[in-house]
C-alpha cells in the first residue's frame, strides 16, 4: 500500500446469490486523484461504488478508508457521499433544504449551516433557485443541487454513479467541465463509474475497465487507448481491429506473426516476452490503417479485404470490411480522404498498416 | 388549456357521468329540496320552509353531536393512522415479494364478512363479563367498562377502517423511489430519522388520502357509535335516525344529512389541498 492510497480494495468479492458481481478486486485510489471507472452493464462497477459508498457489504475481503477497515461502517457513519444517476433529489424539500440536510443531520447549528449552505449555492451558481421546488429546475441546475448537497460537507472523496447520462450531448460536456474543475480546485478524490469512454476519458486521471466482475486494465487514459492490456479492453475500446495467431519468426524488435488471415510484420511489446512458436495477439487501431484502391509497395502489411459499411461519426467515417477468413475490421478515415475510394458494399480494397503501428496485447 | 370535450372522450366518460348524476347529484338535490318541506299530521308535504333549518342549527344537542362526531372521527383518523403506519412500512419495506402478497390478500380477507357481524362478535369480547374481561379476572386484573365508551367506538372504527388504510398507506410507501432512502442513508440520516425525514414526506399524499377515508367511513358510520359506543350521547348518524323516527321528522334529518356533506367536502378539500402542497416555488 502506497502513503497516497485513499482507499484499499483487497480481496474484495461481492456475489447476490449465486452471481459473483465482483470477483476478488484489488484497488488502490489515491488520494486527490479523479478515478473514472468503466465497463457495460452487469460489470460491476456500480456494485463496487456501491460497497464503497456503504450501500452493499462485500462478500469476502476488506475496504479500507484512510488506512481504517470500513466492511461493518453503515453509510451514515461513513464520509463518502454520492451522487446518484436519478440524483435522487429530495422532492419535498426546496433546494436549500435539500443542500442543507446532511448538515442538518450532524447537528450544525442553524448560523452555521446557513452559512456553509450559502457558500456551496454560491459556488454552484444556484443562488437564485434556493428557495424553488427542485422539480421546477431544469437538468443542469438539478445536478448542481445534487453536487452541492454531496459537497456541502466538504468530504475527502466523492463518489458519482453515471450522473450526466440523462443530459443532452451539449450539457454533458458543460457538465464534464464543471466536474473537472471542481475536482481540481477541491483536490479531492472523485470515483466517477460511467459506460460511456467519452465520459471517462476527457476527465479521469486513471481509468479502470471492468469487465464480469473483474478488473481488466487500470491506467491513465492515453495509455489504456495505445496500449490495451487485453483483447476485452481493446474490443471496448471499440475502433481496434484484432489478430490472433502465433508466431512465426522472432529476430530483434521485429515478429511476424500468423493468422488465419495472413501473415504480417508486428512490433515487438517490451511487456510480453515472445519466442516462436508462441501465441499472440495484437491489435490496430482503426485510425492508423491505411485505405487505397491499389495494393500498396511494399514494407508495410497489407491485405485485401471487402467493404461491408459505413458508418458516420461525426467528422469521421469508420468503415466496416471483411478480410480473409471472415476477419471483420475497422478504419477511421476522414470524409475527405474517403472520397477517392471505392466504397460500395461488397467492393474490394486494400488495407494497410506499418508495423510499428501494431499493438501486441500483453494479457492475452 | 383546456381541451375542448371530443365524442370520443364523453364516451368513456358517461358512464362515470351518469353515475355522478343519478346516484350522487340527483339525491342531493331531493335532499336539499327536502329539507326545506314541513311535517303535518306526521306526513311530509313539499313546501319552502327554513324552519327545518333555523330550528336544527340553533340546538345544543346538534351541536354538541356534531362537534362529538367531528372529534371522534378526527381521533379515528389519527389513532388509525399511527396504528396502520408500522404495519404497512413493514410489509412494504421489509417483506420480499411472496409474503407481501399474501400481506395484501389478508388485509383484503376482513371485508369478506359483513361489518356489522363483526362489530357484534366485538360485544362479547368487551362486554363486562365478555372473553377480555374473564381472561383478564385470570390474573387479577379488571374488568374494565370497555363497552359503552369511547374505547369501544374506536375499537368499532378501526375494525372498519384498519385495513383499508394500511392497504392505502402501502401502496404509496411501495412508489417511493428506493433511492431517496439510500440518498438519505448516504447523508447521514440514521434508519430511524429516515423514516420521518424522508419516507413520510415521500409518502404524504398516500398517508393523506389513507386517513382522509378512515374520517370519512367513520364520520358517517351508525353501527360503531350504537352497538359499541351504546348511542348516547349520540353522533350525528344517531342523531338522524333519532329524528326520523321522532315524528317522521325526514326535513330535519336532510338538515343534519346536508350539514355532514357539506363538512365532508370542507374536509376532504382541505385534506387534498394539504397533500399536494409543494414546498418552495
Amino acid at each position: 500500500m502506497t502513503d497516497q492510497a485513499l482507499v484499499v480494495f483487497d480481496g474484495v468479492v461481492k456475489r447476490f446469490g449465486n452471481f459473483n458481481a465482483v470477483e476478488r478486486m484489488d484497488l488502490e485510489i489515491r488520494k486527490g486523484e479523479f478515478l473514472a471507472i468503466m465497463g457495460s452493464s452487469g460489470c460491476g462497477k456500480t456494485t463496487t461504488l456501491r460497497m464503497l459508498a456503504g450501500l452493499e457489504a462485500p462478500t469476502e475481503g476488506e475496504i479500507r478508508l484512510a488506512g481504517k477497515r470500513i466492511n461493518d461502517l453503515p453509510t451514515w457513519r461513513r464520509d463518502t457521499p454520492m451522487v446518484w444517476q436519478s440524483l435522487a433529489l429530495f422532492p419535498f424539500l426546496t433546494v436549500r433544504e435539500n443542500v442543507e440536510f446532511s448538515l442538518r443531520m450532524r447537528g450544525v447549528e442553524k448560523a452555521e449551516r446557513k452559512k456553509r449552505v450559502d457558500k456551496w449555492l454560491e459556488r454552484m451558481q444556484i443562488t437564485e433557485f434556493a428557495e424553488r421546488n427542485v422539480a421546477h429546475l431544469s437538468g443542469g441546475q438539478r445536478q448542481r443541487v445534487a453536487l452541492a448537497r454531496s459537497l456541502v460537507t466538504e468530504p475527502k472523496i466523492l463518489l458519482l454513479d453515471e450522473p450526466l447520462s440523462a443530459l443532452d450531448a451539449h450539457l454533458k460536456v458543460r457538465m464534464q467541465t464543471v466536474l473537472s474543475n471542481l475536482q481540481k480546485e477541491l483536490g479531492i478524490t472523485f470515483v466517477y463509474v460511467t459506460h460511456s469512454q467519452s465520459e471517462a476519458f476527457s476527465m479521469a486521471d486513471r481509468v479502470v475497465i471492468m469487465s464480469r466482475g473483474r478488473i481488466e486494465q487500470i491506467g491513465n487514459p492515453q495509455e489504456i487507448y495505445r496500449a490495451p492490456r487485453t483483447r476485452f479492453v481493446a474490443e471496448f475500446l471499440g475502433s481496434s481491429n484484432v489478430f490472433a495467431g502465433m508466431v512465426s519468426a522472432a529476430n530483434g524488435d521485429a515478429l511476424r506473426i500468423v493468422t488465419p488471415s495472413g501473415e504480417f510484420d508486428v512490433a515487438r511489446n517490451p511487456a510480453k516476452a515472445l519466442i516462436k512458436g508462441d501465441k499472440a495477439t495484437f491489435v490496430v487501431s482503426g485510425d492508423r490503417v491505411q485505405l487505397t484502391n491499389e495494393k500498396p509497395a511494399g514494407g508495410v502489411n497489407g491485405m485485401e479485404a471487402s467493404v461491408v459499411g459505413e458508418e458516420f461519426v461525426g467528422a469521421t467515417a469508420v468503415i466496416h470490411l471483411e478480410g480473409a477468413d471472415g476477419l471483420e475490421l475497422k478504419a477511421q478515415k476522414s470524409h475527405d480522404e474517403l472520397e477517392r475510394l471505392n466504397l460500395m458494399p461488397g467492393a474490394t480494397i486494400w488495407v494497410s498498416w506499418r508495423a510499428d503501428a501494431s499493438h501486441i496485447l500483453p494479457g492475452e | 388549456m383546456r381541451k375542448s370535450i371530443t365524442l370520443y372522450g364523453l364516451t368513456f366518460s358517461l358512464p362515470m357521468l351518469v353515475w355522478q348524476v343519478m346516484f350522487f347529484l340527483a339525491p342531493l338535490v331531493f335532499l336539499t329540496a327536502l329539507s326545506f318541506w314541513t311535517v303535518r299530521n306526521f306526513r311530509v308535504e313539499p313546501d319552502f320552509n327554513p324552519g327545518n333549518w333555523t330550528k336544527m342549527l340553533s340546538r345544543g344537542v346538534f351541536w354538541d353531536a356534531y362537534v362529538r362526531t367531528l372529534l371522534l372521527s378526527t381521533a379515528a383518523a389519527v389513532v388509525t393512522s399511527a396504528l396502520a403506519f408500522p404495519c404497512a412500512y413493514g410489509i412494504a419495506f421489509k417483506l420480499s415479494e411472496t409474503p407481501r402478497r399474501w400481506a395484501v390478500f389478508l388485509m383484503v380477507i376482513p371485508f369478506f364478512t359483513s361489518y356489522l357481524v363483526r362489530v357484534y362478535s366485538w360485544q362479547i369480547f368487551l362486554s363486562d363479563n365478555g372473553i377480555i374481561n374473564a381472561l383478564l379476572a385470570k390474573i387479577g386484573i379488571g374488568p374494565f367498562g370497555m363497552l359503552n365508551s369511547v374505547f369501544g367506538i374506536m375499537v368499532g372504527y378501526l375494525t372498519l377502517s384498519f385495513p383499508l388504510v394500511v392497504l392505502l398507506q402501502l401502496f404509496s410507501l411501495m412508489f417511493i423511489d428506493r433511492t431517496l432512502i439510500e440518498a438519505a442513508h448516504n447523508l447521514r440520516c440514521s434508519r430511524l430519522r429516515t423514516v420521518f425525514e424522508v419516507v413520510v414526506p415521500a409518502a404524504k399524499v398516500g398517508l393523506v388520502i389513507a386517513a382522509l377515508f378512515c374520517f370519512i367511513l367513520t364520520f358517517g358510520d351508525f353501527v360503531s357509535p350504537l352497538y359499541l359506543g351504546g348511542g348516547d350521547p349520540p353522533t350525528l348518524s344517531i342523531l338522524i335516525t333519532d329524528t326520523t323516527k321522532s315524528g317522521q321528522q325526514w326535513p330535519r334529518a336532510a338538515v343534519i344529512a346536508l350539514t355532514m356533506i357539506a363538512t365532508l367536502l370542507a374536509v376532504a378539500f382541505a385534506a387534498v389541498t394539504y397533500a399536494y402542497r409543494e414546498r418552495g416555488r
